[in-house]
């Protein structure tokens, strides 16, 4: 099981290489907001987002709704995938 | 599907027509041939995509048909329906135009097929007739053009409408 630090750092590095963002990971605060003003991700990049997190986490975001309270930053994923339960954790 | 699958290619060509004036037309008749000719598109979409998300790779190529533009009478839920999937490709490539995704589509005009051989000889005379080739197009004619829009080489089209109808329009 992975520290909550561990699993912001990938979360981190996988919003930057996944995204192809032009921006380091590091420079990512767990804070920041992922859309709008601070990273200003787009509609697109919440679809790949989604996917990603699927593919790496196995969490399913299958609404809007839930959309926007998970993907607000990197505490929030990080927080929704810690909730997931131990069996479906990748 | 696991996600070590791979799904590079997607064509949704289910469709069937039931036509009828729309003053007589059951609301059964209409949603059918919605449900088959227009949901089945979303819905093949919307499985195929995590996995060409996921791989920034997929090639999706939805069949229309001319009835798309030229609405003839007695196929208002036909003509609808692939009028509608013209506009869910249009949609839908510009969505996933920079995670590698393709979306186009194919309007054929009248092609061989069991429904077309059924005519009744006149009225397969009178329609050949109307097509500038004067002749049906063969299956194998519309598989050529969704071999190319599904193949690595067509990778700068999409939102696309190919029609394949001998010059009819």
């Amino acid at each position: 099981m992975q520290s909550t630090n561990e699993l912001k750092a990938k979360l981190r590095e996988l919003l930057a290489s996944d995204l192809m963002l032009q921006i380091k990971p590091e420079e990512i605060a767990d804070d920041l907001p992922l859309f709008g003003d601070g990273l200003a991700l787009d509609s697109v990049d919440a679809l790949q987002l989604v996917v990603t997190l699927d593919k790496n986490f196995g969490l399913k975001i299958q609404d809007a709704e839930v959309a926007k309270v998970v993907l607000k930053n990197i505490n929030s994923i990080a927080h929704a995938i810690e909730q997931l339960p131990p069996s479906k954790l990748q | 599907m696991t996600t070590d699958s791979r799904l590079d290619v997607l064509v949704n060509k289910a469709g069937f027509h039931s036509d009828s004036l729309l003053g007589m037309m059951k609301p059964e008749t209409w949603r059918g041939v919605l449900d088959v000719n227009l949901d089945g598109v979303f819905h093949g979409c919307q499985s195929a995509l995590p996995l060409m998300i996921q791989q920034r790779y997929g090639r999706i190529v939805n069949i229309s048909s001319l009835s798309a533009w030229l609405a003839p009478a007695g196929q208002t839920n036909y003509a609808a329906a692939k009028a509608g999937v013209l506009a869910l490709t249009q949609s839908l490539a510009k969505e996933v135009a920079r995670l590698g995704v393709t979306v186009n589509a194919i309007c054929p005009g009248y092609i061989e097929t069991a429904a077309t051989r059924s005519m009744e000889a006149s009225q397969r005379k009178r329609l050949e007739a109307s097509i500038p080739m004067r002749r049906f197009g063969r299956p194998e004619e519309i598989a050529a053009a969704v071999r190319f829009l599904a193949c690595p080489d067509a990778s700068y089209i999409t939102g696309s409408a190919l029609k394949i109808d001998g010059g009819i329009l």
